[in-house]
């Protein structure tokens, strides 16, 4: 099971984003400025953008989903209960697992900006899928959440994972890093080695380098261990 | 000050809260209240019971700007120059003070270049940028940024703290999940069910957060 890009091009005006690379199971994390192209690929990734040139391959890849970076484009139900109903799956089970029981007759858009990313997650995370995009997984949602989707997204048994994100400091452990810059994707490699190449690391993760202190990974486990070391 | 006693609205309670000058950040969970606080200290809702003063002002009286997490969906013009102008046109204020003050903000902000771009062609930390500039076109007493960051990279909130730290606006009140972010504050409020759990510096608020997913992590990863 794979996803190929190979050499996909999309251009708009002058701007240009080129993406070459071979995404195999695992997760993937894919940094980037904002307005460097991330929704974009993420689109591209998901076959909805064609590539203007080039090709995006899906290699046994049957079952599909992107998760867009704003939730409300998902919503289907009117009711809380009945948009878990739409993903096929049973609302008590869902929103007692996230905390949203007592809404589950609201309309979903008046639930919190939280709340929804929160619901939809939960949604999208219930099913399994051998390509999972995860646009801007984190936004809108607080430090606690955030730590317990990494925890799904860490206990991901099969499957591609590619989670674009401009996150800083709450990641899942990651298999591949990968970075937009200058209208190219470029791939930083597998950490912990990949760290020490990616561009965009977040500043903690550039102190512990600078630190000679390294971490194994990006979670938050990796990053305290690396920061406890004498 | 900023004074809130005897707050009551929806889930929020509030019985008294004094927020000095300089950066205050509310954090807590999702649904705690900080959109909600935020919306009443700049008047767009009205508390059903207490007050909130600002400077002895209420908040529907004095000069407040606003950014929220989705700027490009308050935007009403289509150029970044008349969407910045657009606060002080609405005042009915003199042309000649407009321009110039419209000048002005786009030279602190460094959006010069982009004056005659449409708003919907710009980046995400682009139309932050312009709704920061049309908020602190008039000097606003409280400037209010409700997860404006939620978006953004780390390059842009870095410009942004800057601009909004050399601004002489005296109350900056913002609602964040970075906490990162809210470390660099000069006050924090923690919220919990829409009630105050804790207040005062990031030091006091971050103690008594020790050993949750609020700590910051750079605070957990002091080398």
């Amino acid at each position: 099971m794979k996803l190929v890009l190979n050499c996909a091009e999309v251009t708009r005006g002058d701007w240009r984003l080129s993406a070459q690379g071979i995404f195999a199971e695992g997760i993937h994390l894919v940094s980037g400025d904002v307005g460097s192209g991330k929704s974009t690929l993420a689109l591209m990734m998901a076959g909805l953008l064609p590539a203007a040139s080039g090709s995006v391959i899906r290699e046994q890849v049957s079952l599909q989903m992107i998760s867009f970076q704003f939730p409300e484009y998902h919503i289907t139900g009117t009711t809380v209960n009945e948009e878990c109903a739409s993903w096929g799956l049973d609302p008590a089970t869902i929103l007692s697992s996230i905390g949203l029981v007592e809404k589950g007759n609201c309309d979903p858009f008046r639930l919190s900006r939280g709340e929804l990313k929160r619901l939809h997650l939960a949604c999208v995370l219930a099913n399994q899928y051998d390509l999972l995009i995860l646009d801007e997984p984190f936004s809108s949602l607080d430090v606690c959440e955030k730590q317990r989707i990494c925890s799904c997204l860490s206990g991901r048994s099969r499957g591609i994972t590619v989670m674009f994100t401009h996150e800083q400091t709450i990641f899942p452990r990651v298999k591949h890093i990968w970075e937009i810059h200058e209208g190219r994707l470029r791939y930083c490699g597998s950490p912990p080695d990949g760290l020490l190449n990616w561009h965009h690391a977040p500043l903690l993760i550039k102190n512990l380098i600078a630190a000679g202190k390294t971490p194994k990974n990006i979670t938050t486990d990796d990053l305290m261990e690396a920061a406890c070391v004498t | 000050m900023i004074h809130i006693e005897n707050l009551r609205y929806r889930t929020l309670a509030i019985d008294s809260l004094s927020i000095g000058t300089g950066v205050t950040s509310v954090i807590g969970v999702n649904g705690s209240g900080k959109t909600t606080l935020l919306k009443l200290c700049a008047g767009i809702a009205v508390p059903d019971t207490g007050s909130i003063l600002i400077d002895g002002t209420e908040p529907r009286q004095a000069y407040i700007g606003w950014v929220n997490e989705f700027p490009d969906r308050n935007f009403l013009f289509d150029t970044v120059s008349d969407e910045i102008a657009s606060t002080l046109r609405f005042q009915h204020r003199p042309p000649g003070e407009i321009a110039g003050r419209t000048d002005e903000i786009r030279k602190q902000l460094g959006l010069g270049r982009l004056s005659a771009r449409s708003v919907q062609e710009l980046s995400g930390g682009e139309k932050v940028l312009v709704a920061l500039a049309a908020a602190m076109i008039q000097n606003p007493r409280l400037l209010i940024l409700d997860e404006c960051d939620s978006h953004l990279d780390a390059r842009c909130m870095q410009i942004i703290n800057q601009i909004i730290r050399q601004s002489e606006i005296p109350f900056i009140l913002r609602s964040t999940q970075d906490m990162e972010t809210a470390a660099e504050s000069d006050h924090l409020i923690f919220l919990e069910n829409g009630r105050v759990r804790f207040s005062g510096t990031p030091e006091t608020v971050f103690t008594g957060l020790n050993g949750t997913p609020f700590y910051p992590m750079s605070w957990k990863c002091r080398t």
